[in-house]
């Protein structure tokens, strides 16, 4: 009866405003709201925030936000807001589409749904004839229906089932669950010290962190310290901005940890009890002095011994937030290991305003026909070289390489889901190289992205707003199980991804295994949700959340960490076995000659990753970007804002126009994602600004396989 | 504030502080109230200043402000501008000619022309969801709840409970339009 509770506390029909909110220590409520709507969950970003569709006449009028989700925080973002562009698109993929000319060259052939299964399957089938199942690779990222592509593609036997968190957090999945068995939450509602390197919480909204931050610093007074080389909104936000030296944060980490170890300032009852190798850890941090730090990172030695007396002094309601976007630097998977050991020995472990293991909703699951193990290891050899990363999600750039090497076989079909590789990959050189190497590539997908452009098929899925959905569990310190369903009729010749499944399963022989519905499989799940009539409920709410965080149920003698030593590990021998450093060691970072900077990557509340930027609501607040570079060097290279330069890297060059701003170090540059499309079906970014998937260059974390993605030097000029 | 004996005064409260730039309130609008591209209802105004690495950045929603004594109101020729018993100032689409007065007498260059409609618009406090007891689709959608919106003469509104307890200010009070968003400090 958690969730009634949460109703109530929510509708009570007043506002819950500061600073009365702040003393709930609880949700933020908007107060009374629009209930006439069709209860579902948005698709724009990850955060997947429950919605009520208001429906006129047939056609979409408005989404708002459902208080009803504990985590979305009764609140919709700009982009939320703008997916209604989406389904009334007039550039939309409306029909199944085959290419007609060369790949990229933009010619199409509308067909019938039968004709591209047809066309699909029989280049399918050609490719295993030839090579094998494992001559194909199923790519794609995180949704709802991702499951019934991936399952298309271990059903046709292929062991390339290739996932997005090494594009994403893999890094920091990987550091985290090492050291504490698990990937916990941070409670930023009620920490009362954040420190937060990178993640820009401001701009790249998570729920509900974000939200929660908001409340925090601005309404608690809770002290917020950020490190970024970039003067981001969430830098104007903070307590303190420190334009820290790119690559450096773990320098900084570990001269934190150096004080409060020296200073005997952790929480010694904590790390006796719950900790592993606690003695090494303070041999190992010794030489990791401020006055050292001070000299890799830039801050002041007496900014950082403030900094972790503060910290320490604050726990357990203080935390060094993980941050999820991709890594940075090769040794990114270290730095998150470090942020985790610091949070450790502090003691804000399962503690209120400090670092949370995730709890989830219970839902069942629909059973299918089992398929056989594939036969051939993986093309990305993730065993061989990253034998701690998740073998199962594969490793994206190492594939890659190999994919193009042809080693250790032969990778020709490619099927695409919900990804856009030409841009969410570094080095779209490569990627253009990995497609035109293949027999057959194929992309289902609501838009004509950069990747679809170059495919031979193009598979259009309905809008998330035409689709029934799975119902998806999201942990967290407040939890949810949420359902999309359908709010209006597809409005072309669309399908969802079962559908597209089951179109090519039928003629691959593999039916058997798609052999339900959306309802059955939705049924199922619902079942056991901890609500009574759970899919009635589902229908009419759109989501089962916990309003009530519990702390403190790991924290027993009895209680085992996922670990080898069941204990919190700061020092790793996991890691040691698999040749890496049980303890994070900090290597100074390559710094840019004089003539180059590095080129740094971020996030804007408007976009998603390189998505939605051709959406006319959202692009009127990003019509073309540009690169940031600091006055110093401008001045020295006679540079104006608006002046056209050219940026090159070995990866690539492009054009792009300058904004000279003191908002950026004098030795970074930067530029947003998501523009210079060659896709001419996304008309407002299509050769609009350029893409930065062009200048990355290929590198990835060490341990985890994760793409680097600030490890690229650029040379910068006028055009 | 609330000078005039009224059932009802509308008005909103606005957070700055919390304001992160993120434009859901924009967008929320756009949907909302149909507003064709390249012309806003509502806003937010960004101020830089300082010199690296000492920066400031602040951000300051804005739309019309539904003043007490509303400028735009008194230069209508037609009558097409009016205020509401509650406040809430709108236009009578029917009425307007589009002859601009009102866009240029606004002192909050809250009013646009409508390039579809050729009438002239601005926002309405949605007063289509407000009448029917729901919140502004801006007020709603805020990630961070900068606005709260409600009535300024009902002395248990938080608006109300906000005013009196948070110091507050007003823009261009020197205008004498009475404008109704006030900003906290």
């Amino acid at each position: 009866m958690e969730r009634r509770t949460f109703i109530e506390l929510l509708g009570a029909g007043t506002l819950l405003v500061p600073p009365l909110a702040c003393k709930l220590r609880g949700p933020i409520a908007a107060g009374p709201t629009n209930l006439n709507g069709i209860p579902t969950t948005c698709e724009l970003c990850p955060n997947k925030c429950s919605l009520l569709a208001v429906v006129k006449e047939g056609r979409l009028a408005k989404l708002n936000p459902n208080p009803e989700n504990p985590k979305s925080r009764a609140m919709l973002c700009a982009r939320g807001n703008a997916a209604i562009q989406q389904v009334y698109d007039p550039d939309r993929l409306k029909q199944p589409l085959i290419r007609a000319g060369e790949r990229g060259e933009g010619k199409w052939r509308p067909v019938s749904w039968d004709e591209a299964f047809d066309f699909a399957a029989n280049k399918l089938k050609a490719v295993k004839e030839k090579h094998g199942p494992e001559g194909s690779l199923w790519s794609s990222t995180e949704g709802f229906q991702e499951v019934f592509f991936k399952n298309l593609g271990q059903a046709f036997g292929s062991p390339n089932v290739m996932r997005h968190p090494t594009l994403c957090l893999a890094s920091m999945t990987l550091a985290y669950s090492t050291t504490f068995g698990t990937v916990p939450s941070f409670d930023l509602l009620n920490a009362d010290y954040v420190i937060m390197a990178g993640a820009n919480r401001f701009e790249s909204i998570i729920t509900p962190d974000t939200m929660d931050l908001i409340g925090g610093t601005m309404e608690r007074k809770a002290k917020l310290i950020y490190l970024d080389p970039r003067f981001t909104v969430t830098a104007s936000k903070a307590d303190e901005w420190h334009p820290i030296k790119p690559g450096t944060d773990l320098a900084f980490i570990l001269a934190m940890l150096n004080v409060i170890l020296t200073e005997e300032r952790h929480d010694k009852a904590f790390v006796e009890t719950y900790t592993l190798g606690f003695e090494q850890l303070l041999e190992h941090v010794k030489p990791y002095t401020p006055a050292w730090a001070e000299k890799e990172t830039e801050i002041p030695a007496a900014d950082i011994t403030r900094i972790a007396r503060a910290f320490a002094d604050a726990a357990p309601r203080a935390v060094f937030y993980a941050g999820r976007r991709s890594s940075w630097y090769t040794n990114d998977f270290q730095m998150r290991r470090a942020q985790a050991i610091l949070n450790a020995v502090v003691g804000n472990w399962d503690r209120e305003g400090g670092m949370v293991p995730n709890r989830k909703v219970a839902k069942g699951e629909f059973t299918f026909m089992p398929w056989d193990d594939p036969k051939a290891s993986r093309v990305d050899e993730v065993e061989k070289a990253f034998p701690l990363a998740n073998a199962k999600d594969g490793v994206y750039l190492p594939l890659r390489e190999n994919v193009l090497k042809g080693t250790p076989y032969p990778v020709k079909a490619w099927m695409i889901y919900k990804q856009d590789p030409m841009h969410a990959l570094p080095d779209q050189g490569k990627t253009l190289e990995m497609i035109q190497q293949m027999d057959f590539v194929g992309v289902v997908d609501i838009a004509m992205s950069d990747t679809a452009w170059y495919a031979d098929v193009v598979f259009p899925e309905s809008h998330y707003l035409e689709r029934t959905d799975p119902i998806e569990v999201m942990p967290g310190i407040w939890p949810a199980a949420v359902y999309r369903q359908q709010a209006v009729k597809p409005l072309h010749d669309t399908k969802p991804m079962l559908d597209i499944a089951q179109g090519l399963a039928k003629r691959l022989g593999l039916s058997d295994y798609f052999d339900y519905t959306i309802e059955q499989w939705v049924e199922a799940e619902a079942k056991e949700l901890p609500v009574p009539n759970g899919m009635e409920h589902m229908r009419k709410h759109g989501v089962v959340g916990f309003e009530k965080p519990k702390y403190g149920t790991t924290r027993n003698a009895v209680h085992r960490f996922v670990t080898k030593s069941g204990k919190i590990e700061l020092f790793s021998e996991r890691l040691q076995e698999a040749g890496h450093d049980p303890l994070p060691v900090y290597t100074a970072p390559a710094q840019p000659p004089a003539n180059k900077f590095r080129l740094i990557l971020g996030r804007k509340a408007t976009i998603t990753h390189a998505a939605l930027t051709n959406l006319p609501w959202l692009h009127e607040h990003n019509r073309e970007n540009d690169l940031w570079i600091h006055p110093e060097p401008a001045a020295r290279l006679n540079i104006q804002t608006g002046d056209l330069l050219e940026v090159s890297s070995t990866a690539g060059t492009v054009k792009i126009k300058a904004r000279v701003t003191p908002e950026i170090r004098p030795d970074c540059v930067f530029m947003l994602h998501g523009f210079g499309k060659k896709s001419a079906w996304l008309r407002r970014v299509h050769n609009v600004g350029a893409a930065d998937s062009i200048l990355l260059e290929t590198a990835w974390d060490k341990v985890s396989g994760n793409a680097a993605l600030h490890e690229t030097f650029v040379k910068v000029g006028k055009a | 504030m609330g000078t005039k004996t009224k059932t009802k005064r509308y008005a909103m409260v606005i957070d700055s502080k919390k304001c992160i730039d993120c434009k859901a309130c924009v967008v929320a609008c756009k949907a909302e109230n149909k507003v064709p591209e390249g012309v806003f209802r509502n806003w937010i105004s960004v101020e830089r200043s300082g010199d690296y690495p000492k920066l400031r950045m602040t951000f300051e929603p804005e739309q019309c402000h539904h003043c007490d004594e509303p400028s735009c109101v008194r230069v209508c020729p037609t009558g097409a501008s009016w205020q509401r018993e509650d406040g809430i100032v709108l236009v009578d689409y029917d009425a307007c000619i589009g002859c601009k007065y009102c866009i240029i007498a606004c002192p909050y260059e809250a009013r646009y022309h409508n390039p579809e409609t050729h009438t002239v618009d601005k926002c309405t406090f949605c007063v289509h969801r407000v009448d029917k007891g729901d919140l502004p689709a801006c007020v709603e959608t805020c990630p961070s709840k900068v606005r709260v919106f409600g009535d300024l003469n009902d002395p248990k509104s938080p608006l109300h409970q906000l005013l009196a307890t948070r110091r507050h200010e007003v823009k261009n009070p020197q205008t004498g339009n009475g404008p109704q968003l006030y900003y906290l400090l």
